[in-house]
């Protein structure tokens, strides 16, 4: 071993290619100098040179550690850079950090996951190791919901997944072409029924629908420690050090991103 | 009984001359407002304050200064630091950033400086009227995390040594290194005795119960963080003053590729923890004033199995509103 490492400093990734997903969402896929392992739900601090840096959670199978993807909403200073950015450019990444899905505890269980918006990025990391071990679990089911149907990001994948878990969706404000559910993303679990008895659900999203996502798994008779939520606060350094992302004495970068609802429902405010 | 010596005032001055080659020696001074410490040369090695009190700045300024750039190579410092006249206080802040800055993703900046310098601590003689260290749990002389320590005793220190590299510095010294006698013994005993009583008056009108964590379990909706938080202006000096906060924010402000600066942030601040979108989980001032004192009390404690105030009394001589931590704690107690 040379010199100890220095947790700041990115490794240079250069951008292999960018899909346009929406109006305000590209997914980059990024070649890092230095690859780095990772294990479904954990994320990275990006860099944009010069510009800025914010954590992102990695899209692409942790079993293809070579290449990865993020998916990034437009949403702030260095995402619009971001967002600017062509293919060839360089930016920077640096982890995996966060300790990532539990797969283990999903063995042998009914899997459901429950996703909004941009929180579809890791919940595909997901996907992907769920699928890559199917056996392992009794069933797949995922509910998705986006704002409009031109919202809804990984449409070219969409019939693909269909063919391989349950998939059910919706969009709170519907147009002519869509042909699913319209209404909250909650409103799609009272479509499904699950062995409760051997059940767990992920749940990730803008923090109103993981709030009321939770309610409504609760209320179906989800018990608080089968409720795996994939937390997000404002974060910089992803290392447990800088202490904004803290929920009470826990840091999402680090006790985190996933954590059971048993893990923190008694913490006031965890829905900010 | 640990390694204990006395030792005549003139003939430290002289250590303290030998050990300026090696080491860029930092010590308090005495200006309006306080002590401060700075760079320790001939010139100014007679009006060093020993004893008396804690000075403005805290350590946390040097190991961890309020801006720097984190990645790349760094310029180093000549010599490591010799700090000198650290107080109590000074040092039980020191295992929290140690804690924060060090594990699986230590800051090799903070290590390396942390680790190269030496501290030379000492006992307080004249608390200032904002040191409350008795009231919570603390004492004002130091009896761990030193490698050296000076009691000022009559004409002289009573000189311990708190680490292997602290003997080190006395090594070869013998002749200046006397056997403490009974009357010296006794007379720090008695100036010891002395400050904790001091403090003890300047506080009686608080008292604070030895389980600061069961009393904030219970008082997250008590109005206290509203009463108290009245005339805060948001200014952040209560943060950026005290020696265990080391909240940071990360940026690549100099526009330079991969160059990230690092800065004192400040959970006071309203900006400090919003999102792109706008959320905050505090978006009122009484919440962001209640996370302090959470901070301090029950996260850090559960972070790092210390208590995030030493008692040093900074975030009260420094606040704009008048607010005193002591007096919100105690509020709390009724
Ligand atoms: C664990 C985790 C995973 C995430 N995964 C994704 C993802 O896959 N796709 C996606 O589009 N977004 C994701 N986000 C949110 C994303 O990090 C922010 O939208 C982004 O940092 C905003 O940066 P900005 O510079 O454009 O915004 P600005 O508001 O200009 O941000 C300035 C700085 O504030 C911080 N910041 C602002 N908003 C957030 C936020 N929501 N979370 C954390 N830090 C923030 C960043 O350090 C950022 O550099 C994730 C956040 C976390 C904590
Ligand atoms: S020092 Fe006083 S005014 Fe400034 S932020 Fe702290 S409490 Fe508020
Ligand atoms: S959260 Fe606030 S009180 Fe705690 S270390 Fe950071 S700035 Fe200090
Ligand atoms: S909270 Fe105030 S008194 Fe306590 S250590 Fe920090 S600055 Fe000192």
């Amino acid at each position: 071993m040379g010199q100890p490492k220095n947790p700041y400093q990115p490794v240079k990734a250069v951008i292999e290619n960018i899909i346009d997903e929406t109006p305000g969402i590209k997914t980059f896929v990024i070649k890092p100098e230095e690859a780095f392992g990772f294990h479904c739900g954990q994320f990275a601090e990006l860099t944009v040179p010069g510009v800025g840096e914010g954590p992102f959670a990695m899209s692409s199978p942790c079993h293809k550690p070579e290449m990865l993807e993020f998916t990034i909403q437009n949403v702030g200073y260095m995402t619009q850079r971001l967002h600017k950015m062509k293919k060839g450019d360089v930016v920077g990444v640096r982890g995996p950090y966060g300790n990532g899905f539990p797969l283990e505890k999903y063995y042998g269980k009914e899997v459901v996951l429950l996703i909004g918006g941009v929180g579809f990025p890791p919940a595909r990391a997901l996907l992907y190791s769920l699928l890559h071990e199917k056996d392992k679990f009794k069933r797949l089911l995922m509910c998705y919901g986006a704002r409009t149907p031109q919202d809804v990001v990984y449409k070219y994948q969409i019939e693909d997944f269909r063919k391989q878990i349950e998939l059910h969706m919706t969009v709170d404000k519907a147009d002519e072409s869509w042909k699913e559910t319209e209404g909250v993303v909650t409103v799609l679990l009272d479509k499904v029924n699950f062995d409760l008895k051997n059940a767990v659900s992920v749940v990730i999203g803008p923090p109103i629908m993981m709030k009321f996502g939770t309610l409504k798994l609760l209320e179906k008779g989800f018990k608080p420690r089968d409720i795996f939520l994939s937390m997000e606060r404002k974060m910089y350094c992803g290392i447990g050090q800088c202490r904004h992302c803290m929920i009470d004495h826990l840091f999402i970068c680090k006790d985190g991103p996933v954590f059971t609802y048993q893990e923190l429902k008694d913490f006031p405010d965890i829905w900010e | 009984m640990a390694e204990r010596y006395f030792i005549g005032k003139v003939q430290w001055s002289t250590l303290l001359g030998g050990w300026m080659e090696k080491y860029q020696i930092l010590a308090p001074q005495k200006h309006e407002g306080g002590l401060f410490l700075e760079p320790v040369s001939m010139e100014n090695l007679s009006t060093i304050v020993y004893d008396a009190a804690r000075a403005v700045q805290p350590l946390k300024a040097f190991l961890f200064p309020a801006l720097e750039e984190v990645t790349g190579e760094k310029a180093e410092p000549e010599k490591p630091w010799l700090f000198l006249g650290i107080k109590a206080c000074g040092l039980s802040a020191l295992p929290i950033l140690d804690q924060a800055y060090g594990g699986e993703f230590a800051d090799p900046h903070y290590q390396k400086r942390r680790q190269e310098s030496l501290i030379v601590s000492s006992d307080c003689s004249q608390p200032w009227e904002t040191c409350f260290c008795t009231l919570i749990g603390g004492k004002p002389y130091p009896s761990e995390g030193f490698d050296l320590n000076l009691s000022k005793v009559w004409d002289g220190f009573i000189v311990e040594a708190g680490s292997a590299r602290g003997k080190a510095l006395l090594e070869g010294h013998d002749e200046v290194l006397k056997e403490v006698v009974k009357e010296e013994a006794e007379a720090l005993d008695k100036m010891r005795k002395e400050t904790v009583s001091k403090i003890e008056k300047q506080n009686k009108e608080y008292r604070l119960p030895a389980d600061l964590q069961k009393l904030m379990a219970g008082s997250w909706e008590s109005d206290v963080w509203k009463v108290h938080s009245e005339t805060c202006v948001e200014c952040g000096a209560c943060n950026h003053a005290c020696p265990t906060c080391h909240c940071y924010f990360l940026d690549d402000v100099t526009r330079k590729e991969f160059v990230k600066l690092r800065g004192w942030d400040a959970c006071q601040y309203s900006g400090y923890a919003v999102t792109a979108g706008g959320g905050t989980p505090r978006p009122h001032l009484y919440e962001r004033f209640r996370n302090r004192y959470f901070c301090k009390i029950k996260y850090l404690f559960e972070n790092y199995n210390r208590l995030g105030c030493t008692g040093c009394g900074r975030c009260i001589e420094g606040c704009q509103g008048r607010i005193d931590m002591r007096a919100a704690l105690n509020d709390l107690t009724k």
